[in-house]
């Protein structure tokens, strides 16, 4: 029995690793023979779907729902215009740009620990609110940082070109995906996904809780800021803090997961997969209505689908149909 | 948002009075309000196992409506990007302080509001329904109160307090736009949870200190209000996490 099952899971190991494999190849290459359109849409997945992973990572295991990622990926963003800025003008020495995207991400891991140990004390919609309050702040304090220190709006840095912003999101997607598997594998990720069942039980069998989650929380922003730091060769060598800290970073990490199916390994992929393709095909055939139409796609998928995409994919693999000796393994924890 | 929008409309096509398109306003966002209850929100009740699992629910298809709200109206108001129906705006002296007379309108609205709000919750037996249904739903249900129509009626009821101010924020201020909605929501989320949830005079005066907090901080700076309100609302946070009222 025993055996059999090793057996089994060697061989979904090697299929999935073959999968994995052969993704990443296909996506090696775009650059090569896509347009720059298609490149972009490509772009713009990777990108979504690293910051779902990375929300995902502190947010759907341990259930604190953050609704301030744009507070991080702003200030990663930010850390590296202004790096690049500087650099280029002579104030500070020239670096290649992974080591300034590096820094970047570890501002925002400081940062982050420091708000995480202020505000991880609350729950629920009160932890919801101050990470969106801390967003907003922070956006607003740099605006008029901006604005009556310095005296200009925004920041100017160096050109891209159309590789470079490619690559850079997508070494940082490769990066997300690795470390948030690795920790979710490990005891600290188990330690987090407790933390989420049960805090208290969690807390008695020994899980430093606060030290845990403080740690997860700034891993997750660090990640985040990773992500704002290779966005920056996007931009056309410009960003103010409109661009920076769009709401739209608070929210679409958190829809983009639910509506995959929050919990899941799968659910934040699938989400945000799903839901940038959709608004891109939305946008280009119906300019004015697209807004409309992802709204009631928002609803009908809530409604008939409320486990999000991976419930439904759950359920079909819990038919009777494929009921196979998969489905006699142990159930996994919703 | 939307009320703003049905007193633009009364007013540009009827000339009617702001404040009496209070009285079309209010109930057909209550009827928008019950329907969107009935059609959405109740099916989640039925299907989330938790309170957790509704709140994320929520949190989705509140994203969907309001992509659908702005974007139905942004659609019938294409072409016009911001709408304002200018009315009582002469100062008057109070106290020696020039004050457009339409900003008092507006706080004695809100003052009678607020008070007529109260003596509903604490008085009436609908507002005994409502209350017994927050502290104890399935308790409320075996005494007989019908907890779906008491949820599809205060969310009505939500809908319709937050038409009448929009209808006095049209007459105030100039800018508003279809997307106006979520900024002032997520003040009101900041003000009920800044006095504590479930407590009426914790609204209140989280109402009054944002306020407080908003207009001093734009005699110093224009660009730094914002900031200034949710420091505010952090700091309180911190001290006290579950609000300045909240139990």
């Amino acid at each position: 029995m025993l055996r059999v099952k090793g057996v089994n899971l060697t061989k979904d190991l090697t299929v999935k690793i073959f999968v994995i494999v052969l993704i990443l190849v296909i996506l090696v290459f775009p650059p090569y023979f896509l347009s720059v359109y298609y490149l972009t849409i490509v772009r713009n997945v990777l990108l979504w779907l690293a910051l779902s992973i990375s929300w995902h990572f502190f947010s759907g295991s341990t259930k604190y729902i953050s609704l301030g990622s744009a507070a991080f990926f702003g200030i990663g963003l930010y850390f590296t215009a202004k790096y690049l800025q500087l650099s280029t003008a002579g104030d500070f020495p020239v670096l290649p740009l992974p080591v300034i995207v590096l820094l970047a991400g570890l501002v925002t891991l400081a940062l982050a620990m420091v708000i995480g140990l202020v505000t991880l004390r609350l729950r629920g919609i009160y932890f919801a609110i101050l990470t969106f309050s801390v967003s907003i702040v922070i956006s607003n304090v740099i605006l008029w940082w901006e604005i009556n220190v310095t005296g200009t709006r925004g920041t100017y840095f160096p050109l891209f070109d159309t590789q470079t912003k490619y690559y850079a999101i997508f070494a940082c997607t490769i990066v997300t995906l690795l470390l948030t598997t690795l920790v979710r594998k490990s005891k600290f990720g188990l330690a987090l996904k407790m933390i989420g069942e049960n805090e208290e039980a969690a807390v008695h069998v020994g899980v430093n809780a606060s030290f845990i989650k403080t740690l997860g929380f700034a891993i997750s922003a660090m990640l985040i800021g990773f992500m704002g730091g290779c966005y920056s060769t996007v931009l056309n060598g410009y960003v103010n803090t409109d661009m920076a800290f769009n709401s739209l970073y608070n929210f679409m990490p958190a829809v983009m997961t639910l509506l995959g199916g929050a919990g899941t390994v799968y659910g934040p992929i699938i989400g945000s997969t799903t839901l940038s393709l959709l608004n891109e095909y939305l946008r280009v055939n119906f300019p004015h209505y697209f807004l409309i139409i992802l709204g009631v796609i928002l609803i009908a998928i809530v409604i008939f689908m409320p486990d999000g995409i991976m419930g439904i994919v759950e359920k079909i693999k819990t038919t009777k149909l494929f009921r196979s000796e998969k489905a006699k393994a142990p159930e996994k924890p919703p | 948002m939307l009320g703003s929008y049905i007193t633009y409309v009364l007013f540009a096509s009827y000339g009617m009075n702001p404040l009496l398109s209070f009285l079309i306003s209010g109930p057909a966002v209550f009827i928008l309000g019950i329907v969107i209850q009935t059609v959405v929100f109740r099916k989640l009740v039925h299907l989330s196992r938790s309170a957790e699992e509704l709140e994320s629910r929520s949190l989705l298809a509140c994203f969907g409506l309001t992509f659908i709200i702005q974007n139905v109206i942004a659609e019938l108001f294409r072409g016009t990007s911001m709408i304002s129906v200018p009315y009582l705006n002469v100062s008057t002296d109070i106290l020696g302080q020039p004050i457009p007379l339409n900003m008092i309108v507006a706080a004695v609205m809100s003052v009678i509001i607020s008070l007529v709000m109260y003596l509903v919750l604490r008085f009436t037996r609908i507002g005994l329904a409502m209350r017994a249904t927050v502290e104890e739903p399935a308790g409320a249900q075996l005494v007989g109160i019908n907890i779906f129509k008491i949820h599809a009626v205060s969310f009505g009821l939500g809908a319709l307090l937050a038409a009448l101010a929009g209808s006095m924020l049209i007459m105030i201020y100039s800018n508003i736009t279809p997307y106006i909605g979520p900024q002032y929501t997520f003040i009101a989320l900041a003000v009920i949870i800044l006095g504590g949830m479930g407590s009426f005079i914790g609204s209140l005066a989280g109402g009054f200190l944002i306020g407080y907090a908003y207009y001093v901080s734009l005699t110093v700076d224009a660009l730094i209000t914002l900031a200034v309100v949710y420091a505010v609302l952090i700091i309180l946070l911190i001290i006290r996490p579950k609000g300045l009222f909240g139990r």
